[in-house]
């Protein structure tokens, strides 16, 4: 027999499950029309109402992939922008939020307003400065110009984000390894590094999905020699007629890296968000 | 004689904004010497330590170990190990390898490396938890491993942050012996910072303490249990510490509560106003004693503690024999002279013979 308290978590855990399905079931809608979408030939796309049994057919991915349009070479300019961008944020981010959490800088306290600040100006505003400045270093459409912009961004976001994680370690665990003769960066790689690995996984996501995914400025300061794929997929879209289907094909190709990257960070990512839940993550 | 483990603070002056955290602090500590930094909380006991480790730095004055002169040495040159309150072990390192650490940044060939850590784990009997991790430890375990890490590196010097604190009452008796035992056969320098005078009083061969910042006496156990330096000391040490009251020297004529004591000794010349201090196990219940009303009497097992009220004066006596007294009964009580302890009312210093 199930007691009161059994019975009444029971319901609670039944309540949760259904709110976590329809709203999963909300979020996977779109991907899911998408797929099928994908599957279709452009003139059933446009039938209507639209048919749920179909002959699904694969033109559309070999079209988006190899065809007129290809997007393979865009494919790779995404890789290659986000993947730097990425990795430039993380190598100058760690030690960068060690110095802010740990080290008493009289510019500290001006961090997180200049985070702030970053994350709160409507991008719009700033497509044109970044254009002139481009411009005028004659940056524009090259990688180091589009990366570097991407990483006005990602900086302060991700050092914001990283000095969370490392405020929550102890000072006594620095301290402890100075006294054995550990010097500054030996402490930062053996001691502080391991311990903020979730925090690490997670700021990586976070960077390279927006990396990822931009398109506002890609659009403008990039072009023919630097055109990620998240533009190449407009290609599709002209003023004469929309190719759904292979947009949507496009679309679901430009995903795949995305996704494969965050089943593969899975585990330290729901470890580096709860570290941070738990112990209150943000700044204190 | 070798220099080696001995400490030397000069004059140290420490200051947190406009708070001064320590006041012309003078330590000699003398090699293998186990050494108690004792008071209450924030009296600048950890900050001492933490001087000495090269974690803070004084404002003032001059810190030498081994007769080196390291005032401004990072901590890493001062060849110490320490062992924290919160203990500080690597919670993503296995036990072996925390202890291996200090070997690994001293750059000790690594073949070398694995018997020496297993060798100061035996020490501390964790040597079959080596594949653990700091999370997967006792309390107690984890106070072993810390000390591992501090010993495995063969230092002269160890300084100690309460590290007992964070164990239950019964293993930190045990781990007390132990830890005495442990400094003994590695013939090193101890700085142990306590605020539970038993500690001091069992482990230490010498203690300092400390108040407000300043060291108020530096002695022996014994010294410093039976001749406090000032009234503050005096208040301090001991469970309960001594009685202290008012009262009126005269050449040998001790006045205390109206009754005119007889010292077996001539303190001072000329007439003045002090404060007598005396054990509560130095009191006798005696008919011919001055009366005082019992308040509240606690069984402490062994002993009774009487709380007695002479006047307005609280007065704590340690009753060996079985008294059957009810709360508010008058009690006449007597003080063993020679067992008085005397300090000048004004400037609290004590008053030797
Ligand atoms: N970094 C600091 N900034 C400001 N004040 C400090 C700092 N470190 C210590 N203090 C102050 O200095 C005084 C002495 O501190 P300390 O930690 O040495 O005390 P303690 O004797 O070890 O006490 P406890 O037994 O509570 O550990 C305290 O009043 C404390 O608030
Ligand atoms: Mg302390």
């Amino acid at each position: 027999m199930m007691n009161i308290h059994q019975r009444a978590s029971a319901r609670r855990n039944a309540l949760l499950m259904t709110a976590a399905t329809v709203l999963l079931l909300i979020w996977v809608f779109p991907l899911l029309w998408a797929t099928v979408v994908s599957l279709k030939s452009e003139s059933e796309v446009l039938a209507y109402p639209p048919n749920l049994i179909f002959k699904p057919v694969f033109q559309n991915y070999q079209d988006a992939i190899f065809g007129d349009f290809s997007i393979l070479d865009s494919l790779l300019t995404s890789v290659i922008v986000a993947t730097t961008t990425t990795l430039l944020t993380i190598v100058l981010a760690v030690p960068a939020a060690y110095a802010f959490a740990r080290l008493k800088l009289p510019a500290r306290r001006t961090l997180g307003f200049y985070t702030l600040a970053t994350q709160m100006v409507p991008p719009v505003g700033l497509v044109i400065p970044y254009f002139l400045i481009l411009n005028k270093l004659q940056w524009l459409d090259t990688y180091q110009g589009m990366i570097v912009v991407y990483l006005t961004f990602s900086l302060p976001f991700a050092i914001w984000l990283l000095v969370s994680y490392m405020e929550d370690i102890p000072f006594e665990m620095e301290e402890a390894a100075l006294l054995d003769k550990a010097s500054r960066l030996q402490t930062m790689w053996y001691v502080i590094i391991p311990q903020v690995r979730g925090g690490i996984a997670v700021t990586v996501i976070f960077v390279f999905l927006n990396a990822w995914n931009e398109f506002l400025f890609a659009v403008q300061l990039g072009g023919n020699t630097v055109r990620p794929v998240t533009v190449a997929m407009y290609n599709f879209v002209s003023v004469e007629q929309t190719l759904w289907a292979k947009l949507a094909a496009a679309a679901l190709v430009a995903m795949l890296p995305v996704v494969i990257i965050g089943i593969a960070a899975q585990k330290q990512i729901v470890k580096g968000l709860t570290v941070g839940a738990v112990k209150g993550g943000g700044r204190r | 004689m070798t220099q080696a483990g001995r400490v030397t603070l000069r004059g140290i002056n420490k200051r947190f904004g406009s708070f001064t955290a320590l006041k012309n602090v003078d330590l000699d500590i003398k090699p293998e010497e186990f050494f108690a930094l004792l008071g209450p909380s924030g009296s600048g006991k950890t900050t001492t330590l933490r001087m000495i480790a090269g974690l803070e730095t004084p404002d003032e004055g001059v810190i030498e170990i081994a007769g080196k002169d390291v005032t401004f040495a990072p901590p890493g040159d001062r060849d110490i190990a320490m062992v924290f309150q919160n203990y500080a072990l690597y919670p993503h390192m296995t036990v072996r390898e925390n202890i291996a650490f200090p070997l690994k940044m001293e750059k000790v060939p690594a073949k070398e490396i694995e018997p020496r850590v297993v060798d100061a784990a035996k020490k501390v009997d964790i040597d079959h938890l080596l594949h653990r991790r700091p999370g997967q430890l006792s309390g107690g375990q984890q106070q072993r491993c810390a000390l591992a890490r501090a010993i495995v590196r063969q230092p002269k010097l160890f300084l100690l942050d309460e590290p007992l604190s964070n164990l239950d009452a019964q293993l930190r008796l045990q781990t007390r012996v132990e830890l005495k035992k442990l400094q003994r056969s590695l013939n090193v320098t101890a700085i142990y910072v306590t605020h539970d005078q038993e500690e001091a009083m069992t482990l230490a061969d010498r203690m300092a303490v400390f108040f407000n910042g300043e060291i108020m006496q530096i002695g022996t156990p014994d010294e410093v249990f039976n001749r406090p330096d000032s009234i503050a000391v005096a208040a301090f040490i001991g469970s309960p510490p001594m009685n202290l009251l008012p009262a009126q020297l005269d050449g040998s004529q001790l006045k205390v509560e109206g009754r005119t004591i007889e010292l077996d000794r001539k303190p001072t010349a000329t007439p003045m106003a002090v404060t007598m201090g005396i054990r509560p196990s130095h009191i006798r219940i005696d008919a011919d004693g001055i009366p005082a009303r019992l308040y509240l009497s606690e069984n402490m097992g062994e002993s009774v503690l009487l709380n007695l009220y002479i006047g307005e004066h609280l007065v704590k006596v340690r009753a060996n024999e079985n008294v059957s007294l009810d709360d508010g009964d008058i009690v006449p009580i007597t003080f063993d002279v020679n067992a008085i302890h005397l300090f000048d009312a004004q400037t609290g210093i004590r008053i030797e013979n």
